[in-house]
This record gives structure tokens, sequence and C-alpha cells, in this order.
């Protein structure tokens, strides 16, 4: 019952919808624990439509929700006063999924997803490739060493994803029925803050080392004035998105800008164009 | 020939991969930083398409898809840049701009898509309602919907690029485009810093 409900649960949002977020996906992983739980074509089929109603969290957590649910209909099938344990079960239901969507949204998307780039761009320098940085510079490259940074990326975010997703069902499982279920199973605080600094000196070690190479592609390369212009553009990409994001834009705005101003400088005035590196 | 065919191909890999970033799976295959060189190397340019890949990953680093947010979509950008660039003939910069374009308008499409499936909610309802309780077919139906849609997306936009390439005159954008695009890496770091950089921030 819990495999087949783990791996349905890599579908819970297949059937996302604006009217009920992810109601179809959530009836479809609990579907296993539901024919087992209850026998009865008619019980089945009101527990089916009672976990067709409206429910959203975040995709990797909802196995907290998902564990939880299965024990409180298990433990309303088997219990005197059936009715009084499924009252309470929408408002553990709702309970869960805002918290562990507020949880989950904080590390899968705000932490651990930028982190799968950091991952590969790490894996690229440790292999030695630095073309992504300048772009119309010819590397030679091998494919596998290409693959290898997304893949380690990709390696990296599954393995906590995959964990949680198991790990969140037997938990919720195990103590299921109350509100709070699942939500002392990890110091959740302490991981995001780990994961920020972590995201942080990754960001921080990556950019140095970016302008780090961008100083030694110039060295000794003639004029300061030149030097100092292609130092000083990369910076200035910087603080326009420092703007852009103070003002509310988003980067695309400020891709725009660079795109626009560009264009305008070397497309239609015809300045001469050059590279930021010689 | 070959060409079309690995484009069609490539547009039907994308589709596939697409279906990661929300329906099925969420392992992160659907990223452009994934999708860029393997549909690279599948066309004969891994460098630019890793190059493009990672870009626009670092691009849409901004974006979160929370409380049923429509972010732009990575795969469509990542696979309308490296065909744009491989079939279409564009320069990569120019390819780059494109895809952008291509991800930020496939979410416009994606919350049709979304938007769709609301009235399903009724029919299945009364379905499980009269007994039958199979379910699958509904999610199967959502994502081969989804998979075509970005396919069909992916191809136009393809074609669109090629159309583009003939266009008297283009040569002359290049400058400005190759200029823009040498700073998108600036710019995609810079989202990478600020992102990790507010969450330091606000921490304290």
């Amino acid at each position: 019952m819990f495999f087949k409900m783990f791996l349905r649960s890599f579908f819970i949002q297949a059937g996302w919808n604006y009217e009920r977020f992810q109601n179809l996906g959530f009836a479809f992983c609990l579907q296993p624990a539901l024919e087992k739980i209850y026998p009865d074509r008619a019980k089945l089929k009101a527990a089916m439509l009672r976990h067709l109603q409206i429910f959203n969290t975040q995709p990797y957590m909802a196995s907290f929700v998902l564990g939880n649910v299965a024990s409180i209909e298990e433990k309303a099938a088997a219990g005197p006063d059936q009715e009084a344990c499924l009252k309470t079960m929408p408002g553990v239901k709702q309970a869960l999924a805002s918290s562990f969507a507020s949880i989950g949204d904080r590390i899968f998307w705000g932490r651990l997803k930028p982190m799968t780039a950091q991952v590969c761009l790490l894996v690229w320098a440790a292999g030695g490739f630095y073309g992504w940085l300048f772009t119309g510079l010819n590397t030679k490259v091998s494919v596998w060493l290409l693959m290898a940074g997304p893949v380690a990326g990709i390696v990296f975010y599954s393995a906590f994803a995959v964990h949680w997703r198991w790990y969140g069902l037997k938990s919720g499982y195990v103590c299921g029925g109350s509100a709070s279920c699942g939500l002392d199973s990890a110091n959740w605080p302490r991981l995001i803050r780990v994961l920020s600094t972590a995201g942080f000196l990754m960001s921080v070690a990556i950019a140095l080392t970016a302008f780090g190479m961008l100083a030694a592609l110039n060295y000794n390369s003639g004029r300061p004035g030149d030097v100092f212009l292609r130092i000083a553009l990369p910076v200035g990409v910087l603080a326009l998105h420092r703007i852009t994001r103070a003002l509310g834009k988003s980067v695309f705005f400020a891709a725009g800008l660079v795109l626009a101003f560009s264009v305008l400088l070397f497309s239609v005035f015809g300045m001469r164009p050059f590279r930021l590196y010689i | 020939m070959i060409t079309v065919i690995k484009t069609v191909l490539s547009a039907a890999l994308s589709g596939l991969l697409g279906l990661d970033a929300v329906q099925a799976g969420q392992f992160l295959l659907s990223r452009p930083a994934f999708v860029g060189p393997l549909l690279g190397w599948l066309n004969g340019c891994p460098l630019e398409g890793a190059r493009l890949g990672i870009l626009l990953e670092l691009l849409y680093i901004d974006f979160i898809p929370v409380g049923g947010v429509v972010p732009p979509n990575g795969t469509a950008a990542a696979a309308v840049g490296v065909l744009a660039h491989s079939a279409g003939g564009l320069a990569p910069s120019l390819s780059f701009f494109l895809g952008l374009a291509a991800g930020r308008s496939y979410s416009y499409i994606e919350y049709q898509l979304r938007a769709s499936r609301s009235p399903w909610n009724a029919v299945i309802e009364a379905q499980v309602a009269a007994g039958d309780i199979f379910l699958r077919r509904w999610l199967v139906k959502a994502m081969l919907i989804e998979n075509a849609v970005m396919g069909a997306y992916v191809l136009a936009w393809a074609a669109l690029a090629a159309c583009i390439s003939y266009l008297p005159g283009l040569s002359r954008l290049y400058p400005g485009t190759d200029f823009a695009y040498s700073l998108m890496p600036w710019l995609g770091l810079s989202g990478l810093y600020f992102r990790f950089r507010t969450q330091i921030y606000k921490k304290r």
C-alpha cells in the first residue's frame, strides 16, 4: 500500500486545476489505501468523493498529509464512531497542507532548486569548464562534462525530494490524526537556515570566481581604461538588477533593458562592438 | 530532412521533459540547465545548448512556483533556444532571447491548460458517484494534452526561428544581441546572489 502511494505521489499534480488544485492527484494517491481500508464498494466511493474536494500543498510535502489522512481513514473505518472521526479530518488536512506548503516552498523552491544550478556550475568548474561565462568563447569540452553538471544537480535535489516523499508518508501515517503531525519530524528552521547560508556562500564563491576569471582574461591586455570598462560592465549589470528588483520588476525587465540598449548602440548607431575578454 | 526529423523529435522530447515541471516526477529534468545541453547534444551543438540552458536557468531562478502561480516555462525556453540555433540557423544570442520570450509566453498557455481542467471536477465526481473510481485516465489525459501542446509550441517557435533567419539585414542585429548575450551570465549571477542574499538578510 505504502509503495503504491509513494509511486503515485510523483503524479500528485498531474491533474492540477484552478478550481480544486491538487484534488485529483490527492485522491489518486490515496486510492490504494482507501481500497484496502474499505472493501465495501459504497464506502470506497464515499471516501473517494471526500478526497476529491479542494486540496493544495507543496508537492513533495504532500506525503505527510497523505500518510496522515490514510491513518485517519483507517481509524475511522475500524472505530465505533466513524462520523466523529471523519468530522475532524478536513480541518487536519487543511492545517497540515498549509503548514507543509510553507515549509516545502522555502526548502525546495526557495533554496534547493537554485542550489541545483550552483551544483551544476561547481561541477563544471571542477572539470575546468568556464565557457558558460564567456559567450562567444569557443572552448573544447566533453559532452560528458556538460551533462555531468546538470545531472549532479538533479541527483542532489532528487535525493532530498525522494527522501521527504517516502519519509513523509511513513511519518504522517504513524502520527496520523493530529493537526501537528510530522511538523516536528525535522528541525525545519535550522534546515532552512543551513540551506540559506550554504546557498549564499556558494553564490559568493561562484561570483568571486567569475570576476576572478574575468580579471585573469583581461590581465595585461593593454590600456587600463579598456580593462576597467570590461570589469565595470558586469558590475553595472549587477547594479541594474538590484535596482530593477527594488522597483519590483522581474529579471526579464533587466534583460530587456540590456538587450534594448545593446541593439540601440551596436546595431542601430553602429558603435564598434567589443567583448568582455581580450 | 535529417534536421527536420531531429527537430520534431526534440520537440516531442521537450514535451515529455516538460511534464516533469509540474505533472510528473518533479525531479528537475524539465529545468533549462538539463534540457539545454541534452537537446544541444542531440542536435549537434552541446556547448551552445549547455550555455543557453544554464543562462536561462540562472535567469529563471528569479521565479518561484508558489500558490498556483504559473512561472515562465524553462523547458520551452531552453528547447526553443536550442532549436532556434540548431534548426532555425539563428545566432546563439538571438536564439537565447527568442527562448526567453518563448518561455515567458508559454506561462499564458499553461494557465489556460490548467483552467481548462477545472470543469473536469464535476464530471469526475459524477463518474465516481456512479461507481467508476478509475481516476488514472483523467491524469493520463491531462498529461497527454500538456505533452502535445508543449511539443507543438516548441515546433512552432522553431519554425518561426527558421523564418526569421531569412529576414534581410538580420546580421545587422547580431552585434547588439551578441553584446547583450555576453552580459547575461552576469545578470544570471546577480540573480543567484540576490536570491540567497535576501534570505540571509531577512533572517537577521
